[in-house]
């Protein structure tokens, strides 16, 4: 697994604007809950939204969801300055495009921690390549600022118009997803998004098409994905954790190899007809190590329903 | 958002300059342009008798209101351009550009040759195709190298495929690394990407009418405007295809018809159930596009599209009447001409 051990399988953006929305979506039970500034607040909403922001950051995590804030960054010191408080885990760029843009992102954060009694670096950032230009500077975008976690698209098939093949998949993000997922490598960070189809848009989807997206997802090598509805939250969690059968096969491999290797087979053993290697187990133990983090973090939830304090892994 | 081209280029035929036949019919072939070449279908023995024809083809090919283009030789681009730099022409393109500098230089020779023949400064315009590992690798430079390169595409095609030694005519997208490079540095440039959606060829085909339509079908759809081809029974497949049908167009008002009304409100999305708005003689959704099966979404985005979309149809209807014009005026300038 890339970068961080932190399990963030769900995104749930909610419009600070609309109150009833961000006071519903810890029940939702996703691993992070995003409080939009950016993208689904009107203009002129915006001056009421981020006045109210600091107070809703603590009880945003009332089910053990860490909170980040998505901002826009043509409007980055009024955004950042309503929401760099104590409580506050990361901020979202939307339309991430420079890395000078980014890094004038970092310089505020860190004078926001610094007069607001916050642990310097403490805030993270996700970068949101939505323009052709974002993706374009990606790797520079991506070691612009080493506060940065995750990279994403967003809403990359809405904000640079990709429309629909007559395949059903969504023109040019196979593409943009496999050089996201290799320049999140590059740059040790975490790729962040599911592979979504038509009539899939925005982020928005069915259950049913949230979970196979984010199955398809994990296969092509994200960690977890934004969503707009809270009924799109349990499949993102469930299609971001290994299902049981990969777990078991996964703990069969290691045992296998253990005792192939224990007794003198060699590095490379073929066990029931398949060749096993050093890096092919390597794989299985994340998946293994993977699964254990998304129970550890479920469990954390669970118990911050129940009211019993828990760390986040 | 899909950009609209400067002029439209829904459809091309691409031929050699150097038979005469071709360019005598290419003014009534419909074309939104015509691209004379003088590279691929050219022999080398005939280069020169080619680059002598360009200047007076332009105005035949442009008489049915086409617009006149020039497909240069890579390397013979100094000659070439002195050669096809006249009056009339619209656009030059430029085969297997692979770095910035040479886009650089075509842009100081065309600019030399616009003052030196009376042609506007920045009337012509560069079409930079990628057909090289090379030309990928440096796509955002090439397509940035001059403020006239209005059509990048490429990476893909017969020279791409003998430059990476992959077969051309398969049933999978074998160019989905290229194609992605050059039209995300196209789009990164703010130029219009001259990119289609992937749609099987294993046939090799350039004369088939149904493929056509369903390949300009599938770009606009993909919100792509920019097509052309080798054989005049693919031009009107092709424009057909680029044409928003009457069901998109009713749509599209609709779209924005619900989007002001979303305005009033102060949110920036709504589902709107499309079976509660469809009653007859208003705009209405199209079920096909539907999210949820009967809900629509309408946003910001989707009244981009819907603005686009009418104008594009607007546009492509001027540009019907244009060519339309112009053919009546050659028809009664030979009835006029001919005895009896």
């Amino acid at each position: 697994m890339t970068g961080s051990p932190k399990v963030r399988r769900s995104w749930l953006l909610c419009p600070v604007s609309h109150s009833e929305r961000v006071s519903d979506a810890p029940a939702a039970g996703g691993d992070v809950i995003v409080l939009d500034l950016a993208e689904f607040v009107a203009e002129a909403g915006k001056p009421a939204a981020r006045e109210s922001l600091s107070e809703l950051l603590v009880p945003a995590k009332s089910t053990g969801a860490e909170v980040f804030v998505q901002i826009d960054p043509e409007l980055m010191l009024a955004d950042l300055s309503a929401s760099v408080w104590p409580g506050l885990d990361g901020i979202v760029v939307s339309r991430a495009e420079t890395p000078e843009q980014v890094a004038a992102i970092d310089a505020i954060i860190s004078d926001l921690e610094s007069r607001r009694g916050m642990l310097p670096g403490s805030v993270e950032l996700v970068l949101c390549l939505e323009t052709a230009l974002g993706n374009h500077n990606g790797y520079e975008v991506a070691t612009a600022s080493s506060r940065t976690w995750g990279l994403s698209l967003g809403r990359a098939d809405l904000v640079m118009d990709l429309r629909p093949e007559p395949s059903g998949e969504i023109h040019l993000m196979q593409y943009l997803m496999q050089r996201l997922v290799t320049l999140a490598s590059a740059t040790g960070t975490v790729p962040l998004g599911a592979w979504w189809r038509f009539p899939d848009r925005g982020l928005l989807a069915t259950p049913a098409n949230t979970l196979a997206a984010a199955q398809r997802g994990r296969a092509i090598g994200f960690h977890g994905s934004f969503c707009v509805q809270p009924d799109q939250v349990p499949p993102l969690n469930a299609g971001f954790t290994p299902p049981e059968s990969d777990v078991a096969a996964a703990h069969g491999l290691c045992e296998a190899y253990a005792s192939a290797t224990a007794s003198g087979t060699g590095a490379v053993v073929l066990v029931d007809d398949r060749v096993l290697t050093p890096d092919i187990v390597r794989q299985a133990a994340n998946t293994i190590a993977l699964a254990e983090a998304c129970s550890t973090r479920d469990r954390s939830k669970a118990a911050a329903v129940e009211g019993i304090p828990m760390p986040v892994p | 958002m899909a950009s609209t081209p400067r002029r439209l280029k829904r459809s091309g035929l691409t031929m050699p300059v150097v038979t005469p036949r071709f360019i005598n019919n290419a003014w009534h072939r419909g074309c939104d342009y015509i691209n004379m070449d003088l590279e691929d279908s050219v022999p080398p023995r005939l280069k020169d008798v080619a680059r002598n024809l360009i200047r007076e083809s332009i105005s035949v090919v442009n008489k049915g209101g086409a617009d006149a283009v020039c497909r240069i030789n890579h390397d013979l681009m100094e000659a070439d351009l002195n050669a096809v730099v006249w009056p009339g022409l619209m656009m030059v393109n430029y085969p297997k550009a692979e770095y910035a500098h040479e886009i650089q230089r075509m842009d100081g020779i065309i600019t030399r040759l616009e003052a030196e023949r009376g042609i506007r400064p920045g009337t012509v315009e560069i079409g930079a195709n990628i057909e090289t590992a090379v030309g990928v690798a440096n796509a955002y430079e090439i397509v940035t190298a001059s403020s006239r390169v209005m059509d990048f595409g490429g990476a893909s095609g017969y020279d791409m495929s003998r430059d990476l030694g992959v077969e051309m005519f398969v049933g999978f997208d074998q160019f989905v690394y290229g194609k992605g490079e050059v039209e995300l540095a196209a789009r990164a440039a703010g130029r219009e990407p001259h990119a289609v959606p992937f749609t099987p060829n294993i046939t090799g085909s350039v004369s088939d009418p149904d493929r056509a339509f369903a390949e300009a079908d599938a770009a606009r759809k993909c919100g792509f405007r920019i097509g052309g081809g080798l054989h005049p029974a693919v031009v009107e497949p092709q424009i057909r295809g680029f044409a928003a049908t009457d069901d998109e167009i009713s749509d599209a008002m609709w779209v924005l018809q619900e989007y002001r009304k979303l305005d009033r409100t102060g949110e920036t999305w709504v589902q709107v159930d499309v079976a509660s708005v469809d009653r007859e003689g208003s705009p209405r959704p199209m079920a096909a596009d539907s999210y949820l099966g009967r809900h629509r979404v309408i946003d910001r985005y989707e009244a981009a599209r819907a603005e686009e979309l009418l104008q594009w149809r607007s546009r492509c209807q001027e540009r019907d009447q244009e060519k339309a014009e112009a053919v009546a005026r050659v028809n009664a300038a030979e009835a006029a001409e001919s005895p009896g």
